[in-house]
């Protein structure tokens, strides 16, 4: 389908509409000037009639007591009349009338006026019944003679004139028609130019070019304003997301390019050169750990892609205090190793709708946190506490802390606060990222305070099941 | 020959330290963040630098620009995950020599130090000749009219770094700075020792171009002008 132009159907709508009001107008002003002038040459029909009862006369003749002598009226050539007894006998009539003319207007009409056309000429006519009183001897007093004038006149130059009166307003109005449709285009391209450079801003934008800024004008106008801030944000929140799934990509590949290099480099130095039997074995061996450790990332990578993208499936409650106690337990040879003990208080703990696994997954990786930072001889203090309809779990650890400018980006994939131990510290920076996938896939939140120097706090707040 | 590598990957310098080591026989130091990398490149031992592009601290791309803007020349090499050609143009421009990606090739990674080594001296070709004298640097064999010069691992790398500095007087010190890494106790009188066994296993080639010293100043490559 062709698309239709906003522009074109304004001005066109706008110019019918002007056009009709031009020809109303006309109509109108030509039908009043029509009306006006026809009652004005119906009181000249009547006039010249009365004029032609002047013309009636004593007749010498004792049977015809009236006669017409128009010799002293002077009426327009065109014109016809006639004038009648009430026998239907024509008294007189105009000499120079053709005798069809005149049989038509003689024809039996009824007393006032009537139209009627002759040899495609269009006539208005008066019939109307007057008295000749004569007072030929004033003994025998008046004598009283009805007569029946019918005048006619041709309305052909009518239609003429009305047009003639009307001409100055009908070309005054296509003139305005004109001047306004020049003007209407001019400024409807104005007006809309908004909406024009938006599309064409908007147009420009594309999967490589996300840069959208919208014009001046649009933001400026009240029906504009909304689409181009909606598409404004709309382009942000996509170009955010992209750029988050490109970071993760990059960083995915940083870190499985980085895992493959150690183990093809392991393998090539074993390779080098012949070695003893102890020498294979010893370098087997760290093939087979650095193998582990990219397993455990890609793993840990897959999961939480799994968690991002995934809605939670089972619906089942799960006891974060159970969980919290299972791992607190399952971490403890690490601790003792560490010297860290972890005590875990459970308060009042109600359930929470969160799939088992990664509720352990949850407690697992925040607390394997928190033993790493902390310094033997500290304590990791692990509380399940519910209140309000909410259960929290709070991870608390008295180790280095976190730098404040590194606070915010904690929960970022790959992150790692403390870049100089980072590789050698073992996690790949995905533990908090995971932590906050399963916290907010379950409608709940998660927080982190610290202070540099005297510990870390995580609260995780889920919705309970009362 | 002396590299330092600057890699927070430790398993990945390990392995590459080691075969630097065994396969070239060179001295190599590791640091595992870019501000201790820095400090060490400022000193002027290394001969070539083995940079990560994301490091702890400072990253490649600052450690070169530090480097360079001492007007330091040493041949720089940077290992890079990423392999975003915007990256490696910033890399170059800022004045690294060459760029490997990772996962790269052990092998590959020796030929490309031992170049950038070589170019960094001011020779082209593996085989340097001096006289009847010719060094292949890849096989790190020293052959008098074809025949094989028996020298021991530390003897040889002496010899080529003076084959590489021709008619320049090297100091004892640099040396020492240049042949051995900082898992070594330097002992001084190790250098001269190794020294002696060179020359004579030169001379019993009956070969005329020896090793000089100079007495408190250094040692230096002394190779007869051949006659017209």
């Amino acid at each position: 389908m062709k698309p239709r132009s906003l522009t074109r159907r304004l001005i066109g709508g706008v110019l019918l509409a002007e056009f009709l009001c031009a020809a109303t107008f006309s109509g109108v002003a030509i039908a009043h000037e029509m009306h006006g002038r026809r009652r004005a040459f119906d009181v000249m029909l009547r006039g010249r009639a009365d004029s032609l009862m002047g013309a009636v006369q004593d007749a010498e003749d004792p049977d015809d007591n009236v006669m017409v002598d128009p010799t002293e009226l002077t009426l327009p050539a065109e014109d016809a009349y006639a004038v009648a007894n009430p026998a239907g006998r024509v008294l007189g009539h105009s000499p120079e009338s053709s005798p069809e003319l005149l049989a038509v207007l003689e024809s039996a009409y009824p007393d006032g006026y009537f139209n009627f056309k002759v040899a495609g000429k269009s006539y208005r006519a008066l019939r109307t019944p007057g008295m000749r009183v004569i007072d030929r001897e004033e003994k025998k007093g008046a004598v009283r003679c009805p007569v029946t004038v019918l005048y006619a006149a041709p309305t052909a130059h009518l239609w003429h004139e009305t047009v003639e009166a009307v001409r100055f307003y009908v070309i005054a109005g296509v003139l305005l028609l004109v001047v306004t449709g020049l003007a209407l285009v001019w400024l409807l391209r104005r007006w809309l130019s908004p909406l024009r450079e938006l599309a064409e801003r908007a147009g420009h934008v594309s999967a490589q070019a996300w840069g959208f800024v919208p014009p001046e004008a649009a933001l400026h106008t009240r029906e504009l304003q909304p689409i181009a801030s909606s598409i404004q944000k709309l382009l942000h929140g996509l170009r955010q997301s992209f750029e988050r799934q490109r970071q993760f990509t990059g960083d995915a590949a940083h870190e499985l390019k980085t895992s493959i290099a150690v183990l093809k480099s392991s393998l090539q130095l074993l390779s080098l050169r012949p070695r003893t039997v102890e020498e294979y074995q010893g370098g087997i061996e760290e093939v087979v750990v650095d193998t582990e450790r990219m397993e455990d990332l890609t793993e840990r990578m897959l999961a939480l892609a799994r968690l991002e993208e995934a809605p939670v499936r089972g619906r089942e409650p799960v006891d974060l205090a159970l969980a919290a106690q299972s791992v607190a337990e399952r971490l403890r040879p690490v601790a003792e190793l560490k010297q860290v003990p972890i005590e875990v208080t459970v308060q009042n703990a109600l359930p929470v709708t969160m799939p088992l696994d990664d509720a352990e997954i949850l407690c697992s990786n925040l607390m394997m946190n928190a033993l790493q930072y902390s310094s033997p001889g500290s304590g990791i203090a692990v509380r399940v506490e519910s209140h309000a309809g909410v259960t929290m779990l709070l991870v608390e650890d008295h180790g280095e802390g976190i730098p404040v400018e590194a606070l915010p980006h904690v929960f970022d994939r790959f992150y790692r606060a403390d870049v100089s131990r980072s590789r050698n510290s073992g996690g790949a920076g995905l533990g908090l990222a995971m932590c906050k996938a399963i916290v907010e896939r379950c409608g709940g939140t998660i927080e982190i305070a610290s202070t540099p120097g005297v510990g870390t706090q995580v609260k995780v707040t889920l919705p309970a099941i009362v | 020959m002396r590299v330092l590598i600057v890699e927070d990957e430790t398993r990945i310098a390990h392995n590459v330290a080691t075969a630097l080591r065994e396969g070239s026989g060179f001295a190599v130091d590791c640091s595992d963040n870019g501000t201790d990398g820095a400090t060490l490149a400022g000193q002027g031992h290394y001969d070539l630098l083995l940079l990560d592009l994301m490091l702890p601290g400072m990253d490649g791309l600052g450690i070169v620009r530090q480097v360079r803007a001492r007007g330091d020349a040493t041949p720089i090499l940077v290992l890079t995950a990423r392999s975003e050609r915007a990256n490696v143009i910033q890399l170059l421009n800022a004045g690294a020599d060459d760029y490997l990606t990772k996962p790269f090739d052990l092998g590959e990674l020796l030929a490309r130090v031992k170049a950038l080594i070589r170019r960094g001296k001011g020779v082209a070709h593996p085989v340097v000749a001096i006289g009847r004298l010719s060094i292949n640097s890849i096989e790190q064999t020293v052959r008098c009219d074809g025949q094989l010069i028996d020298l021991s691992p530390t003897e040889y790398r002496i010899f080529e770094y003076l084959i590489f500095r021709p008619r320049a007087i090297v100091s004892k010190r640099e040396l020492l700075e240049h042949l051995y890494d900082y898992r070594w106790e330097h002992h001084s009188n190790v250098i001269e020792a190794h020294v002696s066994n060179l020359r004579k296993k030169l001379r019993v080639m009956g070969e005329e171009a020896t090793v000089e010293t100079l007495r408190g100043r250094g040692y230096r490559l002394y190779a007869p002008e051949k006659e017209a």
